[in-house]
């Protein structure tokens, strides 16, 4: 331990740290398609939020274009992007 | 139309109520949506309605093997799941009494889900094709103009999934 000598300490990889870290954010963007009161209550059925909530994400969705509407882990993210995709609302993931 | 198309019934189940050549406006919406999933390729579309119904999940194009890993695990149950809901809303169209000119369904919750993905999703097609904007104004329609049906069609679409969201929301 602490040897002058001792090798190289390999440099921790921190793409990978980071990719652990951060979560995964899970936005809705705007459409001009789906109905104000059918993407709140999309929001309150799938992730239960409440009436407020789900009426202040949609409004950030309709006023400035897109939302973050859940975070997680790459899986939990791939899975509420499906969700959102089977009752056709129009959602991507990224990184936070 | 009757003004509020779908109601809640005292069975725990939802009445709708609409006139013949509405419900034979929605068999054949359901059967365009069944013949577009049935053509449906993963990723090899180019088709703007499918792109719009089944978006990638990564934005980033340096992710394309995650998106394409996640369109394999989870397209074909998404189609599936859409294929599922085209089916209980024909089925329960196709049981419909004609009272009086105009059918009468009851639906059960689950029927009533169904209905509203493929409202929804004939809306998101229909729009998708004739490119609504936000801002378009449907009222003032010239009854000459050819592309009038199909934007009234988009319309009703949006007054009856209006209705459903409405009754589904206070029943939640």
């Amino acid at each position: 331990m602490g040897a002058s000598d001792a090798p190289t300490i390999v440099d921790p990889d921190i793409d990978e740290t980071v990719d652990v870290a951060r979560p995964w954010v899970v936005v809705v963007w705007n459409d001009p398609v789906n109905l104000m009161s059918y993407v709140v209550y999309v929001f309150q059925k799938l992730f239960g939020y409440s009436k407020e909530k789900a009426t202040k994400l949609m409004l950030d969705v309709h006023h400035k274009g897109k939302a973050a509407v859940s975070s997680g882990n790459r899986e939990q993210a791939e899975t509420d992007v499906s969700r959102l995709h089977a009752h056709g609302l129009w959602a991507t993931m990224e990184r936070d | 139309m009757a003004r509020t198309p779908f109601r809640r019934n005292r069975s725990a189940g939802f009445d709708v109520v609409l006139e013949a050549g509405e419900a034979a406006v929605l068999t054949r919406l359901c059967e365009e949506l069944t013949t577009l999933l049935a053509d449906d390729e993963p990723g090899q579309t180019g088709d703007p309605v499918l792109e719009r119904l089944f978006p990638r999940a990564y934005l980033d194009p340096t992710e394309e093997e995650a998106e394409s890993d996640w369109q394999r695990l989870v397209h074909g149950d998404l189609v599936d799941g859409r294929r599922r809901a085209l089916a209980i809303v024909e089925g329960t169209l196709s049981a419909a009494q004609l009272r009086r000119g105009r059918y009468e369904l009851t639906l059960s919750d689950d029927q009533a889900q169904a209905w509203l993905a493929v409202l929804n999703d004939a809306r998101l097609a229909l729009g998708t094709r004739l490119e609504v904007t936000e801002d378009m104004d449907l009222s003032g329609l010239d009854p000459d103009d050819p592309d009038t049906a199909p934007f009234a069609v988009y319309w009703w679409l949006g007054v009856l999934e209006e209705s459903l969201v409405d009754v589904l929301s206070k029943s939640s």
